[in-house]
């Protein structure tokens, strides 16, 4: 079933990775180039899952989460976070904000898909 | 990475891991000779093939991968049945081994190539291996799927499916999370037979909260997947919700099976679930975590896991008898060191300078004649010598590794000649010095080979002369007054003395009218030169003698006698020192030159009254009664005459023969730290090596086993003319 997802990453080149797994998937994908840019495209549409990179400008993972959950129509959406080895100790305090999922990079597309689909499959 | 130096560290632990287990490898081999059903001995030749074909893997050393895959494929096919051994077939493996060995020999440690592998061989001998199966190489069963590195899961295809139970927390949907979504996934793992949602927890419906999940699940599944690939589809809820997954009835036996063929290097209890595949790290974790917060007395932590449903109580059983199997072998590893031998030598060498400088210390202290400083040289000289002993003790290994190489030759040699025979080792715990073991092999072998070349007769001569046809060749050893005896006997016919005189003649050892005891004649054989061989066998005579045994056998300053019974059989016992590094010496002083005399030959000191010698160096003096042959070593050493008036003498043995040395001055005990002698000096008569007294003077070793030579090629060479021979068999009887 086709979902449509929210990208979140600084770097064009993840975006891009995500976003050919995902439509490779059959799933809609929308791009955000940070957390600030993210919020403006959480304008009322339907938005099935949140994938974040953590370590962005502006506005960066964790408060973008923290900003998901104070939103109603948006704060029971599942949030994939995407992180690195090196910011393990973001992640009790990304979960403390709410987001559960956590892939660590370099991941597989294969792996990203298999949570895609855990989440919202 | 690993960088060149660790890598070729590696190396040569796997080149030494590879030299034990093809050790144990042609063990086993040699205990199916006997028993070809021996189940043990195939499991334990297999084992050894499957762990030196693994580690050879690790270090890409393709041809002995090669080889030891054919061997193995073979053997994984006599251990379930498929096939049975033979005696050719032992024989054809034992020099797979052989070859085995000699690629592992060439294997260059800097470069890890296999050099000069002779590949034609190694062909031969598999396709020779393939023929003796009775079908090509090619037809030989593969072995299954290697076993390293990653554990076998127990399959769980068969009847039965996963039990999944699901309790999920109320904050699910407020995290995001969508059950459906999950049961959707898990169903891409096989196939869901059974799922039934639980309500009962379900509240009013006014007093239900909207985004509160108030669900369970009960999911049965069928699928080929493993317990954490099943746990890893809820990796993201594992927060929030009760999780168990339970193995299928029928493989729970699987399970168990696999737990107890677990590789023994894990010895927690967790561990062994996980390894298992029956705990998953998460569920390991969790138990922990509940174990840590229980209430003191903490309840062990397979009746926590079994309490909160994560393991059935059979597969705690199961991995507590693992875990007990695992700490025992450890206890009986713990216990051994690998030590390269070349330290415990430094060591040994540090002892020994200890030794001296502990004695120079005690010397000095006497001679300032200071009792708090004697006193205190005291107890430093009883830890050095408590600390001596221990070291020696560190280089004692016990001389069964080396009895056990004999049932190869024995079995090989047997063969070759068409004899049967039974080798019986007695002793094998008895320890010596590692340097002595290893010197002595190569004389041990030597006689063993004699005993069935020469002392064991055929079958028919045997059943002929009333004896069994089954020869017996027994190698003994055992400890006697501080030095170890080794004896290497037969029941064959025994020496033939008239047959070694007639070649001692015919070779001009002796003169043709010489008058020899039984015991003279017997150590002819001894002699350089002397073989009594009618043919030479490619065995026995190769051309070196059994001078080489005795000579060998002196290097190490031992002994060796023979004692024959026509008829009947041979023994040949050979006494050596305990180790070569340090002895108890006895030292004694010719003027002003210290000497030391191995104690161990000592065997009674008096002083000698004024009965001069016949010739002034040697003759002979009444010991109670029977002449004792004297030497005068002062005169004999050509050293200055002495100018002590009350000379002693210091009666030695070796063996049967007994001699006086008359010297100066008796000074008692003493460790003897052996240092070998120069170069230039090596070639001395009657010295052996020398020492460094505490005082910083040197004093040299007297090597009796020379000094008996000497005296005794006086004797032939008529150093005493005037005498009849009659007369000097009387003066020196037993020389």
């Amino acid at each position: 079933m086709s979902k449509t997802i929210l990208i979140v990453d600084d770097s064009m080149s993840m975006r891009q990775l995500v976003k050919m797994t995902l439509t490779g998937a059959g799933h809609q994908v929308i791009e955000a180039s940070d957390g600030r840019d993210a919020l403006t495209k959480l304008n009322g549409q339907k938005i099935n899952l949140i994938i974040s990179d953590v370590n962005m400008p502006n506005l960066d993972g964790i408060g973008l989460v923290k900003e998901i959950k104070n939103r109603n129509e948006y704060r029971f959406t599942p949030i994939i976070m995407l992180t690195t080895e090196s910011e393990q100790g973001k992640k009790a305090e990304g979960q403390a904000a709410g987001a559960k999922a956590w892939i660590v990079k370099p991941f597989q597309p294969q792996q990203l898909l298999a949570a895609v689909e855990k989440l919202v499959g | 990475m690993l960088n060149g130096e660790q890598w070729s560290q590696l190396l040569q632990s796997f080149l030494e891991e590879g030299g034990d287990l093809l050790k144990q490898a042609e063990e086993c081999l040699l205990v199916l000779d006997g028993d070809l059903a021996d189940e043990e001995a195939i499991n334990g030749l297999f084992r050894a093939m499957h762990t030196l074909k693994g580690s050879a893997g690790l270090f890409s050393l393709t041809p002995v991968v090669a080889f030891t895959h054919q061997l193995e494929s073979l053997l994984m096919a006599v251990r379930d049945g498929e096939r049975s051994l033979t005696p050719n077939l032992i024989s054809l493996m034992l020099r797979c081994l052989d070859e085995l060995g000699s690629m592992i020999g060439r294997i260059n440690v800097e470069t890890g190539a296999v050099e000069g592998n002779d590949e034609v061989l190694q062909t031969q001998l598999l396709n020779a291996l393939a023929a003796e199966m009775g079908q090509g190489s090619d037809s030989l069963p593969t072995p299954t799927a290697p076993r390293e590195g990653q554990v076998q899961r127990a399959p769980a295809t068969g009847e039965g499916a996963w039990h999944i139970s699901l309790r999920f927390s109320p904050d699910l949907y407020r995290n995001g999370f969508d059950p459906a979504a999950f049961v959707r996934y898990l169903s891409r793992l096989g196939e869901i037979t059974h799922l039934e949602v639980l309500d009962e927890n379900l509240p009013d419906f006014h007093q239900m909260d909207p985004e509160a999940c108030y669900l369970g699940m009960e999911i049965s599944l069928r699928s080929a997947s493993s317990k954490a690939e099943i746990e890893e589809v809820f990796e993201f809820i594992l927060d929030f919700c009760k999780l168990r997954i339970l193995p299928p009835e029928s493989s729970l036996s699987d399970y168990l099976q696999l737990i107890r063929e677990l590789p023994e290097t894990d010895e927690r209890i967790g561990s062994i679930l996980v390894a298992s595949g029956l705990l998953t790290e998460h569920e390991l974790n969790t138990g922990l975590t509940m174990q840590a917060q229980g209430e003191e007395p903490r309840a062990p932590l397979g009746s926590v896991l079994v309490e909160a449903g994560m393991v059935a109580p059979a597969v705690v059983n199961a991995a507590l008898e693992k875990q007990q199997v695992v700490r025992e072998r450890r206890a009986q590893e713990s216990s051994l060191i690998k030590v390269a031998a070349h330290k415990l030598d430094e060591l040994i060498n540090l002892v020994g300078e200890l030794v001296i400088s502990a004695a120079g210390a005690q010397l000095q202290a006497r001679a300032h004649g200071h009792s708090d400083f004697i006193e205190s040289t005291q107890v430093v000289n009883r830890h050095v010598e408590q600390i001596r002993e221990a070291a020696l003790k560190l280089r004692m290994i016990e001389i069964g590794d080396t009895f056990n190489r004999f049932h190869r030759v024995v079995r090989d040699v047997s063969q070759e000649l068409g004899k049967k025979i039974r080798l019986e080792v007695r002793g094998a715990d008895t320890e010596l010095d590692k340097s002595v073991t290893d010197k002595i092999a190569d004389p041990l072998t030597h006689l063993v080979r004699n005993a069935i070349d020469h002392g064991i007769e055929s079958a028919e001569e045997r059943l002929a002369a009333g004896k069994p046809a089954e020869g017996h060749l027994a190698l003994n050893a055992y400890h006697e007054s501080g030095m170890i005896v080794i004896e290497v006997s037969d029941d064959g016919r025994g020496l033939n003395t008239a047959r070694i005189r007639q070649k001692a003649i015919d070779k001009g050892l002796i003169d043709p009218n010489a008058n020899l005891s039984e015991h003279d004649l017997h150590m002819l054989i001894f002699a350089a030169g002397f073989s009594t061989a009618d043919s030479v066998s490619n065995l026995s005579g190769r051309g070196v003698g059994m001078d080489v045994v005795r000579s060998a056998i002196d290097q190490l300053r031992g002994t060796v006698e023979i004692e024959s019974r026509p008829g009947l059989g041979c023994t040949f016992r050979i006494r050596l020192p305990l180790t070569l590094a340090i002895i108890e010496g006895f030292l004694v002083s010719l003027g002003g030159e210290y000497f030391v005399i191995p104690l161990d030959m000592v065997t009674e000191c008096m002083e000698l009254g004024d009965q001069p010698l016949i010739d002034g160096i040697y003759g002979y003096l009444n010991l109670r009664g029977k002449p004792l042959p004297c030497i005068d070593l002062s005169a004999h050493f050509d050293l200055p005459a002495s100018a002590v008036r009350r000379r002693n003498i210091v009666v030695v043995s070796q063996g049967r023969q007994q001699a006086g040395l008359i010297v100066d001055q008796l000074h008692g005990e003493l460790q003897t730290v052996i240092k070998p002698l120069g170069l230039l000096f090596q070639h001395l008569q009657g010295i052996s090596g020398s020492t460094i007294l505490g005082s910083g003077q040197v004093a040299l070793i007297l090597d009796i086993p020379s000094l008996f030579r000497q005296l005794q090629a006086l004797v032939d060479t008529g150093a005493s003319e005037t005498r009849s021979v009659q007369n000097r068999q009387e003066l020196l009887p037993r020389l």
